[in-house]
This record gives structure tokens, sequence and C-alpha cells, in this order.
């Protein structure tokens, strides 16, 4: 037997060729359908028209143009982002953490973001003016000071840094956050309304403002995730092996964590509580394709912005004119789905 | 010759108790030494403290060099542990696992290179995992799954390997096929190997020299014949034992109950 004949798991280019053709399909479809159906030959020569030294007539007129560039294009963009960034994290927590329930909102992200944003929609217009709107700012700043207290109390535990003991501290940080949340939220009843949707979660954006306001930090993380995925294959045989193999694994927790919380409390400030997609998209590719992290989280960032894409699709089609919250999609639509791919694995074991 | 182990006045404390205290030994290159002790006496702290998994005072060398200088990919590079109950990543395949053992010599970001491959594949068919590579480790046997352990070990290309009671949970066939793996393998590629065993005869048998730990402390040293005394087996192990010779030179550690059962069971 030799090396070549050997085949450890990988990611194969056919399977990486088929998740970006599963995207493009699913932006493709979201860019055409809503209240005002555009044709995909329009919409491509329309793309093709915006291509440096390429003059193309795609047939639009000027107010389908506007619907596809400041209103489709702008959301599908930003559902991929945050689908990306919401599936690679949970892929990269479940990996750190050994714990396949792990997600990005396990260790006071969600609950911070969601304090923060109670205070914004309490308060916001008492608050002193900023560059970035005080929502996403203080959503943002809320969900790293979560993580952040988090580790701040599991890493003084004094029997040992565990991951459990991060996981029981963030459930701690977590309901205290939250308690003040839903204090704050009954003191000021007038924007029950508003801190609910935006719990819920949606993709309502108009125009690139929030595209670019939360691109950098996301293409930073998923980065520094996918660059560590080896690393998270070696944690998967516990930290005292890992170390036996050369490997620091609080080192390693704590880079991929604080990355994947970084991605999460940016994508989150600016699309609220999304929930399930850091959970059901890094497993069932797990399901499908083997339980190395070379493969799932890659796989991960393309398929996760493919499901949020046709989740927002959901939730602005189905209900249409009405809009029906996007976390209450990617539940309703991803639990059964992932149940599915449930019954249909082989098994891996507990 | 410079050992190719060796410890100093090793002590490990953890919440307060002495694990380890003043242990000192000395392991040539090539050397079989098997660590025996009962329960709780510190065998696999002594192998963890090697690895560097435990904080310990005092000072261990491998080759001269302090471990506490070198970098822990350095360290695994040097030193492989076959750990007593290893974790198995559920759906993790053979090939995937054994792979893993070339983690301080792959580039983290770049992954296995076709050399990794090449030494993973040679290592499996060695060990006749060959058809072995696509099983899920979760699913294989206490004997393969041993077979397996000790080849991601042996894919770490360390000098010195630790085994932490390398044939605990095997039938008596499957505890001969391993050991006899082992000193093969420490033949064919000269590895110094350090054992923490359980069965005192198998402790007879294999290693080169065997050190008895009893509270964290060296009791014994020495060959076969000289720690495995009845009376030291009493002091630090409760147990009667008798040794008898095995008529080819060895020696077996048989049990004694210390009344006659046929008598007890009269009464």
């Amino acid at each position: 037997m030799t090396g070549e004949e050997i085949r450890p798991s990988r990611l194969h280019w056919w399977w990486l060729a088929g998740a970006l053709a599963a995207l493009a399909g699913a932006g493709l479809l979201a860019v055409l359908m809503g209240a005002v159906d555009l044709d995909a030959r329009s919409v491509l020569l329309s793309v093709v028209d915006r291509l440096p030294f390429v003059d193309a007539d795609s047939g639009l007129n000027d107010r389908q143009e506007a619907i596809l560039w400041e209103l489709r294009m702008p959301r599908v963009a930003l559902g991929g982002i945050v689908g990306a960034m919401l599936a690679v994290a949970g892929g990269s927590y479940q990996g750190s953490f050994r714990n396949p329930l792990a997600d990005p909102y396990l260790l006071g992200a969600a609950a911070g973001a969601g304090l923060g944003a109670t205070i914004a929609f309490a308060y916001g217009a008492g608050l002193p003016s900023t560059p970035v709107d005080t929502l996403p700012l203080l959503a943002f700043i809320g969900g790293v000071a979560g993580v952040a207290a988090t580790y701040a109390i599991g890493y003084s535990v004094k029997a040992g840094r565990t991951p459990v003991m991060l996981i029981l501290a963030g459930v701690a940080v977590a309901a205290f956050l939250t308690a003040i949340q839903t204090y704050l939220q009954q003191r000021n009843a007038e924007t029950l309304r508003e801190v609910y949707g935006w719990i819920l979660g949606r993709l309502s954006t108009v125009g690139w403002g929030e595209v670019w306001l939360v691109l950098p930090y996301v293409v930073v993380s998923i980065l520094v995730v996918l660059l560590g995925a080896g690393r998270l294959d070696v944690l998967s045989v516990g930290d005292d092996e890992a170390v036996t193999l050369g490997v620091n694994p609080p080192r390693v927790r704590l880079v991929m964590v604080l990355a994947a919380t970084l991605g999460t409390a940016a994508v989150v400030a600016v699309s609220g509580l999304i929930g399930f997609v850091g959970i059901i998209v890094p497993h069932a590719i797990r399901i499908v394709f083997g339980s190395s992290y070379r493969v799932i989280l890659p796989l991960s960032v393309i398929l996760g912005a493919a499901f949020l894409i046709l989740a927002d699709l959901l939730a602005r089609t189905v209900a249409a004119p009405a809009e029906i919250p996007i976390g209450v999609v990617t539940a309703f639509f991803g639990a059964p789905f992932f149940a599915i791919v449930l019954r249909s694995s082989r098994g891996l074991g507990s | 010759m410079t050992p190719s182990l060796s410890l100093s006045d090793i002590g490990v404390r953890f919440n307060g108790s002495r694990i380890l205290a003043s242990v000192d030994m000395e392991i040539a290159r090539g050397e079989w030494l098997g660590i025996i002790g009962p329960n709780g006496a510190g065998k696999s702290t002594l192998l963890r403290a090697i690895m560097g998994a435990v904080e310990f005072d005092g000072s261990i060398a491998i080759g001269g060099v302090p471990t506490s200088t070198m970098k822990r990919r350095d360290l695994a590079r040097s030193v492989a542990l076959v750990p007593q109950h290893p974790v198995l990543p559920p759906g993790m395949r053979v090939v995937d696992y054994v792979l893993l053992g070339r983690t301080p010599h792959v580039h983290a970001v770049t992954g296995p290179s076709l050399h990794d491959l090449d030494v993973v594949a040679t290592i499996l068919s060695a060990l006749t995992l060959s058809s072995f590579v696509d099983r899920d480790v979760t699913t294989l046997s206490g004997g393969e799954l041993q077979r397996v352990v000790i080849a991601r070990a042996l894919a770490q290309e360390s000098p010195i390997l630790l085994l932490d009671e390398p044939t605990t949970s095997l039938d008596i066939g499957k505890q001969q096929e391993v050991l006899e793996l082992v000193d093969r393998l420490r033949r064919e590629r000269t590895l110094t190997i350090v054992s923490a065993m359980h069965d005192l005869t198998i402790a007879a048998q294999f290693p080169d020299r065997l050190i008895m730990l009893a509270d964290g402390a060296v009791v014994a040293e020495g060959g076969g014949r000289s720690v495995l005394d009845p009376a030291l087996i009493r002091t630090h192990y409760s147990a009667d034992v008798k040794i008898l010779d095995d008529g080819s030179g060895g020696i077996v550690v048989v049990p004694q109950r210390s009344q006659d059962p046929m008598n007890d069971s009269k009464n």
C-alpha cells in the first residue's frame, strides 16, 4: 500500500463545484422571484452590463433595474453573508467544544446582542450619534461582551478550564443578560414589537450599506476559521490526546471561538437572531460528507449561504405581500429537512 | 552514551495531593522499561508528565534536552503516547485517525503531504490494517482498535513510545499479539519504550527492566526476578502471589487465595 492509495477525507473539487452551483442557483432564484418577477435572461444581461469593459442591453426599465440592484441583489448578498457566517461559526463551535449542539449563540453572543439591540430600540433616540447606526453597533458590542463575560467566568473556574465549564458559564451569562433584556423590554412596552421582530431575525435591507458594513468582519473570521479546520480535527480526540499530538487545545479553541464569535456578532447586528442555521447546516454536511472539519467548514460557508438565501426567499414570498420573520422560516423548513437528513443517515454513533 | 530519556526528581501534585514524588529514572535508547504498581500508584501520571500533559517539578530530558525547553510540536516528534482509553471521534475513518499522528509534522494550513500519506500507508501495511482504512473507528473490536491507536502513535515517527496499559481490555491472544507487535517494532525501528503495565506475568516477559511505583515513589527497580518479589507485591499490592518458573527461563506470577476454597465452602 502506498500513500497514493489511501484516501484520507478531503474536500473533493466536485463537492465544491456542486455546492457552488447550488449557491448560484439559490442566488439566481432569489433575485428573480418577488412581487415583481424579473426574467433570468435580463438579469444575467444586467449583471454582464455591470462588468468592466462590457456593454449589454438588459432590456430592464429603470424601476426593474432599481429593484434588481437596490433591493434584490443586496438582500441576496446579505442573506448569503449571514448564512455563510452563521453556518461556519456553528461548525467552528461544534469542533472547538466537541459538542454537537454548540452553536454561535451558545456562549452568550445571542443574549448579549439581544440586550444591545433592546437598549438601542428603547433608548437609541437619546444616545449620542455615531458613524454607524446605534442598533448594529450596540448589538455587536453586546454580542462580543456576552462572550467575553462567558470566557472570563469560565476561565476563572479553579477546577480547570474545560469546555464544559465554558458552556456552563455561557448558560449563566445568557440567563443573566436575557433577564436584563426582558426587564428593559417590559419597561419600554412601546418598542416590544420592534425588539421581537429583531429577535426573530430579518434581512430587509435597502442598498448595500449593511453588506459593506459586515463584509470585512465576515471575511476575516471565515478565513481564520477555515485555516484552523485541520486543528479542529485534532481536537476531536480530546484535549489530553491533542496535547500529545503537539497541539495547544485552549489556544486553538480561543482562536476558533473568537473568530466565529466576532463574525457572528457582526452579522447578528444587522440580521437579528436567525436561529438554527449554525446547527443544521454543519450537521447535514457532516452526515452526508463525513466528519472532517476540512470538509465541513468550507462546505458550511457555501451551503450556509445557499440555505439562508432560500429561507429568505420563502420568508418574503410565502405570505406575500407580508413577510414572515426569517427565523421562523429557518426553523419551520429547516427542522423537517434536518429530520429527513437524520433519518436517512447511516447513524454516526453518539 | 546519553540516555534516551532521563527523569530526575520528578514530582507532580494535583489539587494539593501528591501524585508523584522524587522519581528518578534513566532509559537507554532501544530499551523497554515496564512500569508496574497498584492502581493509583502514579503510572499514568508519570507517562503524562513525560508527554508534557501535566505540570511537574524536576527535570525530564530527551537526548539531554530538557522537555521544558521544547515546543509542544517538537516534543510530539520525540515522544508518542498510546493512551489507555483513547477518545474515538464518531464517524472518523481509520485512515483519518492514523493520519492525526502526523499532526506534529503537518503544516497546519496546507495539510498532509504525499510523504505524510506514504508514512501512514507504510504503517498501515506493517500493522496489517490496510483493509481497515475506511472503517469507522467506533466500530472496531478491541484488538483492532489497539493496533489502530498504536499505528497513530507510530505515525508520529517519534523515537520514544509510551504505552499506557496497552493490553487492559484485550483477551489473552490479543494481549500477546499487541505486545509481540510492539517488541517487533522496537527492534525494527530502534524505539525506546516505556509502558505502564497491569499484568505482572506479562510485565516479566516483555520489558528489559521493570520499575515498581507505589504511592508516587519508586519502590523497586531492576529485572523481572528482582522486582517481582512476593514480599514486595504483598506490601504494595496487598496481594498474595507465588512466583513460579515457567520452564523456559521466565517467571510466572500466580495469585493465591489466602484460604483453601474447599474448606471455605464447607463452613
